[in-house]
């Protein structure tokens, strides 16, 4: 193995190219993490400059499916954010948080519970920011209404939320970015995760009870302020949720069946964009689709050029290479390297650009181990598909661990903030390290058991 | 007329680390004209006397209105006495918090037309007045143009003396 390895090294020119677009990866990579200058920004500019300083063509960086920037993760990225923007206005979201709490009859533990299952359930098929943002909102008039310490509420649901994410292809940019790269379908999404995603969850909930659970107590008088509320009323426009949920459940239907279909998830939501736009009798497309993230849309773009500049270079060959020397070709224990490291370096990271950085990795990896496989035999090697899973769960589970780990931390604390309660950095991480930790032990044992043990 | 001319000369004003119960009790006693009647908003000075922001009764209402009902729909929800309990819990709040600190000012020798073009250019109804030094020496509120508004016209139609 080691043989293998040194023989492939030489095949890298570490020269004037080489090292132009290494420091160029990592200035920025620097920048983002610095933040004093827009990450968008510098990821725009860096990619620029990848294709001025000449490391790739314009050609590569915008049409090759090796280097260059993957659409198929812009689209659907774009085509959710249009049916979510469609549907948040009818008040649907309002009704199934208020009628969560009614089915919690009020009582503080069974909300946070109810609320964190919600969370996690919609942040499978939605963004995790955009979940926190739907369900927040109510989880916070409800706290009011009780008068309960709303922290453990935004701390939880942010936690949920990001479990939540991992369980699908669509949950979480890092799944969609895998799936892409990997060529992994929804189902086997549905197949590989979403069993230990259930598991984690579960054991999440039973470990909230024992933080929170206690200390929450709530009168009887505030209680009916609850259950007085009407969630009927929240609806504005009854039409357009029927057409939506029609729709939705079109897409999601899509999904499951877009392997069978040789479709690409993309194409799958980008039919429930255009048909949830044409059915809504919308006048002013201009509007909905302005809403969308282009901040973040223009984010992935960048990316994709400046990791595909050092993937041509041979950056991320040579780093495979390294890693296989650490350890020794052991594919158990890369898998778990890969797992643990994912879920620090996201806690502290944007798991976005970890991943994106990951994958090709990750791929030049499997061909350092099986040069003579290419496409889909490669990519879906028996010994590589737990790596993917675990680069999954480490990458996505992994944001929990601290108040910058994912977007959904970033955007409670800042709701918390406002409302007068700040959430330290400290105190986020005493409550989401543990979990974060018992999250990826679980985890750690499923992929264990299922890939090397039970072998299914 | 110039900003001047029709400014009331700086007497109240809050600082930030007034609390917002101290806040809206100099808010509702400031002095205007002869009397004691309250202001609709106050520069806010730092201790050095530096002009840091300015806190309206509309920030005021802001401070407790919750940011999660700004993000949907839930003013169907709320209930008898919320208004009443979140301002109880925001009385201890800082003026710094909520005060507007891009403050839209006006100079001493301004004519009213510029002060009245900053308030519609900014949508503001009351600037405070710097002297050269850039200290505040006073405050044109919206109702004191329209005074001044008034005296014209008034002036005019009767027979436009003086």
């Amino acid at each position: 193995m080691t043989e293998h390895a040194t023989a492939a090294v030489t095949q890298i020119v570490m020269g004037p190219v080489f090292w132009i677009a290494t420091v160029l990866f990592l200035a920025t990579y620097a920048l983002i993490i610095w933040e004093k200058v827009h990450k968008t920004i510098v990821a725009i500019f860096g990619a620029a400059l990848m294709i001025v300083a000449g490391i790739m063509t314009q050609e590569e960086a915008f049409y090759s499916i090796d280097l260059g920037v993957d659409w198929n993760v812009i689209f659907l990225l774009i085509s959710m954010m249009i049916i979510i923007n469609i549907m948040k206005p009818t008040g649907c979201f309002e009704y199934l948080a208020i009628k969560s709490a009614k089915i919690a009859r009020g009582q503080p533990f069974m909300i946070m519970a109810i609320f964190s299952v919600v969370t996690a359930v919609v942040s499978a098929f939605l963004d995790n920011v955009t979940t926190v943002l739907l369900i927040a909102p109510v989880t916070l008039i409800i706290c009011q209404a009780l008068e309960l310490d709303i922290v453990p509420f935004l701390i939880s649901e942010a936690i949920s939320s990001n479990i939540g994410g991992t369980a699908t292809l669509i949950g979480d940019p890092p799944n969609i970015m895998i799936a892409s790269k990997a060529q992994l379908d929804f189902m086997a999404f549905i197949y590989h995760l979403t069993p230990v995603i259930i598991v984690v969850l579960a054991a999440y909930i039973v470990s909230i009870k024992l933080i929170f659970g206690r200390r929450m107590t709530v009168k009887e008088e505030l209680r009916l302020r609850v259950m007085a509320m009407d969630e009927k009323k929240a609806i504005t426009d009854p039409i357009l949720i029927r057409k939506s949920l029609v729709v939705l459940a079109v897409t999601i239907t899509g999904f499951v069946v877009h392997g069978m279909l040789n479709l690409q998830p993309a194409t799958i939501a980008l039919f429930g964009a255009g048909l949830l736009l044409l059915v809504s009798g919308n006048r002013e497309p201009q509007k909905i689709l302005a809403e969308a993230e282009w901040a973040s849309l223009f984010f992935f773009i960048g990316l994709f050029i400046i990791i595909g500049g050092v993937v041509k270079v041979g950056l991320m060959k040579w780093m495979a290479i390294e890693v296989l020397k650490i350890t020794h070709g052991n594919l158990f224990g890369t898998t778990m390297m890969v797992m643990w490291f994912s879920a620090f370096a996201s806690a502290f990271i944007d798991n976005i650009p970890y991943v994106a950085t990951m994958n090709p990795l990750i791929i030049d990896m499997a061909r350092q181990l099986w040069p003579n496989l290419e496409g889909v035999a490669l990519l879906h090697h028996p010994d590589l598909m737990p790596m993917w899973w675990s680069l999954a769960l480490g990458a996505c589970l992994g944001g929990n661990g601290t108040a910058i780990g994912a977007s959904a931390n970033v955007v409670v604390i800042g709701m918390a903030e406002k409302m007068g309660h700040p959430i330290s950095f400290k105190k986020f991480m005493l409550y989401g390290m543990p979990l974060m930790i018992e999250s990826v032990i679980i985890s750690t044992l499923y992929v264990w058991l299922r890939y090397y043990v039970f072998k299914f | 007329m110039k900003a001047k001319d029709l400014m009331i000369p700086l007497q109240d004003y809050l600082t930030p680390d007034n609390n917002l119960r101290e806040a809206v009790n100099r808010l509702r006693t400031a002095v205007r004209g002869e009397d004691r009647v309250g202001v609709k908003g106050l520069p806010v000075l730092a201790s050095d006397g530096k002009l840091v922001g300015i806190l309206s009764i509309r920030d005021i209402i802001k401070a407790i209105y919750p940011t999660y009902m700004s993000m949907m729909n839930l003013g169907q929800f709320s209930w008898d006495g919320m208004l009443e309990n979140l301002a109880r819990q925001a009385g201890g709040r800082k003026v710094d918090e909520f005060m507007t600190r891009d403050v839209i000012t006006a100079a001493e020798d301004d004519p009213l037309m510029e002060c009245v073009d900053l308030m519609f250019k900014h949508n503001v109804r009351r600037l405070p007045v710097l002297d050269r030094s850039r200290r505040v020496m006073g405050m044109i509120y919206e109702r004191d143009v329209f005074f001044a508004i008034t005296k014209s016209m008034l002036e005019e139609n009767s027979g436009g003396e003086k």
